[in-house]
């Protein structure tokens, strides 16, 4: 007898029951339970009930008499049925998109996601019903190369407060170190997720590149119920989720002023647009003020647009940009002219 | 999750799909639930055997396959699927709210007055919007909003635009008319595919380097069978004419074995050498200004003149 099957009868059953059912009333109606012997159905029946309560079929004993010695169970509808929503197309429309991007597993509980888009088909339908056949398979979402899996446990332990325990290789250092880390949040910066909290091991606030972390994701104290800790007052996620990487490192911040050519300053504005001033030139280009910490960082994002990008100021850091530049020379076996 | 589970959670919205869309195709049906048709058959005989104590043909739910259409009836009680475990309401809400960050404006406020819905008819949330926020950033926000709002439009409609594309690979800016197929995400950017008027093929843009664009009057049927395999715009391959060769300092030899553009790296005591193949070399000096004194270029010898060019007009700049 198939599992799938009597899981279905014993749903139906207790939905469409008046009162409470009893499990002699289960057992001798239900195929599959028939056959068992009381001792081996009562097992089955105790397994089946906890499965379904798992996936979320809310499963009701009730009292059967005053002494409490019957018990009946069934399933309330109006806790069971998701309730009919009405979605307008465009509403349709963005939620299959949704399934699409869960499909990819970019995000923390993409599967959870898809099982709960899954619920809602009976209202969406599905592409074609909504006459945009094509245009939909035309949005894709590859799939990243964090496992899922991971992505979701650390999701839950940022919410749940739970610490939590991971193996990490740090760029560079070959070994990976066992951590602690009291998680605060999730970011995905540039194609990559990255966990932040408070790192035991270093005693400060930290970001980890989740892609190296090289162990299953473990419970500090699994015994315990949690929360395991408080995220401070006065933590924000947005303040360590965009740091660049001429802004990390100890050292005196200044600002910088770097004009762009035309073909450049537009690219520039977009990416960095949102955390420094940008003046818009007349002639397409522009000048960006940034923040300048580490400034050997800094130059190689300079370079990186060669003739496109100059310093304007400070006279310094203009200094440091032509040292530099004479070191490359010499590395590249002739020197200034 | 287990077999039985996947199964059991796919039969509950399936029956209630059927009920409320009668006469629904194989097909349909086959890409709704994420199955092959051979399954889905199973799964239409699997309901048929179930229903009611105690099980007789009248008690039983029932399901015609008429041709390739499917009809059930006799099962009111599976007319709604099961509610949503919290898990899954928070799944939703985090894909929702990944999802406005990623694409902005082509779904966002459809997606917010979706999830509004939901939130009411469902009642509290065990996730709200805020909590969401606090627990998750996405970065950077798309900027390039208009221009994925206008790609949305002429895949729909199936336009050809014209854009002003920086390719990388040459450092240039140029325009030409595409015909776009595809928007896809991935490693953290949007890509365009497009049929490109000018090469004759298709080719894969990064959305983030559409400097500009504009929709054409005109339309094009895409050529399906033109397909390929979506790949980086910008990718060195070993087809490349120009062979590399580069040797990274020790304070970049790990960071550098992790690159994927390198079809060959090989340790020399503290020091990296590494191979690649390409067929320009206007990205390649920014890459290594980038950098700096922690790469020496060992061959080919053009490269280094280049670069020496180049180091020497911006040093100019500096005097």
């Amino acid at each position: 007898m198939n599992k799938a099957e009597r899981l279905i009868n014993l749903i139906a059953m207790l939905l469409e029951a008046k009162n409470p059912v009893t499990l002699e009333r289960i057992r001798t109606s239900i195929p599959g339970y028939q056959q068992a012997s009381m001792p081996s159905f009562k097992r089955m029946f105790e397994r089946d009930k906890s499965d379904l309560r798992e996936m979320g079929v809310p499963i009701q004993v009730e009292q059967l008499d005053a002494f409490g010695e019957e018990s009946g169970y069934r399933i309330p509808k109006e806790e069971y049925y998701l309730p009919e929503i009405e979605f307008t197309q465009e509403e349709k429309v963005a939620l299959l998109l949704v399934n699409r991007l869960s499909s990819g597993q970019v995000v923390p509980l993409s599967r959870e996601a898809g099982a709960a888009l899954l619920k809602l088909s009976p209202d969406l339908g599905d592409g074609s019903r909504l006459g945009h056949p094509a245009s939909l398979q035309q949005w894709k979402f590859s799939s990243q190369s964090e496992s899922l899996e991971g992505l979701s446990r650390l999701w839950d332990a940022s919410v749940k407060r739970r610490t939590i325990l991971f193996a990490y290789r740090s760029l560079g250092e070959g070994e990976t170190v066992e951590r602690k880390l009291d998680p605060y949040g999730l970011y995905f910066d540039r194609g990559a997720w990255y966990v932040v909290g408070y790192c035991h091991l270093r005693d400060q606030i930290r970001s980890f590149r989740v892609s190296r972390i090289e162990s299953a994701v473990e419970e500090a104290c699994r015994d315990a119920e949690g929360p395991d800790f408080e995220r401070p007052e006065d933590f924000r996620l947005r303040d360590h989720s965009r740091v660049l990487p001429w802004e990390f490192e100890d050292g005196a911040e200044y600002e910088a002023s770097i004009r762009f050519s035309p073909k450049m300053a537009w690219l520039v504005e977009r990416d960095l647009g949102d955390v420094y001033r940008f003046e818009a030139a007349k002639d397409g280009g522009g000048v960006l003020h940034v923040k300048v910490r580490n400034e050997d960082a800094f130059m190689s994002w300079l370079l990186s647009y060669a003739e496109d990008a100059e310093v304007i100021s400070p006279a310094v850091l203009r200094e440091k940009v032509k040292n530099h530049l004479v070191a490359i020379l010499e590395r590249l076996g002739g020197g200034p002219r | 999750m287990s077999d039985v589970e996947e199964r059991l959670n796919r039969l509950l919205s399936l029956i209630p799909y059927v009920l409320k869309h009668q006469g629904v195709t194989l097909k349909e049906l086959s890409e709704v639930f994420e199955v092959p048709q051979e399954k889905l058959l199973k799964d239409l005989h699997l309901i048929f055997l179930c229903g009611q104590p105690d099980y007789t043909p009248a008690d039983l739910i029932e399901v015609d396959i008429d041709e390739d259409r499917v009809y059930i009836s006799m099962a009111d009680y599976f007319a709604r699927p099961l509610r949503f475990t919290p898990p899954e309401l928070s799944g939703l809400y985090l894909a929702c709210s990944a999802l406005i960050k990623l694409s902005g404006r082509p779904a966002s406020a459809e997606l917010g007055s979706a999830m509004e819905k939901i939130r009411r008819t469902l009642g509290v949330a065990s996730v709200s919007g805020d909590d969401i926020e606090e627990s998750m950033q996405i970065k950077p926000q798309v900027t390039e909003q208009n221009i994925l709002a206008e790609l949305s439009t002429a895949l729909e409609e199936r336009k050809t635009v014209e854009i002003e594309y920086y390719t990388y690979g040459r450092d240039e800016l140029n325009r030409r008319r595409v015909n776009p197929l595809s928007l896809e995400f991935g490693l953290g950017h949007w890509y365009l595919r497009a049929f490109d008027e000018r090469s004759g093929e298709a080719r894969v843009f990064r959305v983030d380097r559409i400097k500009d664009l504009e929709l054409t009057a005109i339309t094009f049927q895409p050529d399906i069978g033109k397909e390929s395999q979506t790949t980086e715009p910008f990718s060195p391959s070993p087809t490349g004419g120009i062979e590399v060769r580069l040797r990274f300092s020790p304070a970049l030899a790990a960071w550098a074995e992790e690159q994927r553009i390198f079809s060959d790296t090989r340790r020399e005591g503290s020091h990296l050498t590494c191979t690649l193949h390409t067929d320009a070399l206007a990205w390649l000096e920014r890459e290594l200004l980038k950098y700096g004194t922690e790469v020496e270029v060992v061959s080919p010898p053009e490269l280094v003149e280049s670069l020496k060019n180049t180091v020497q007009e911006l040093l100019n700049r500096y005097q």
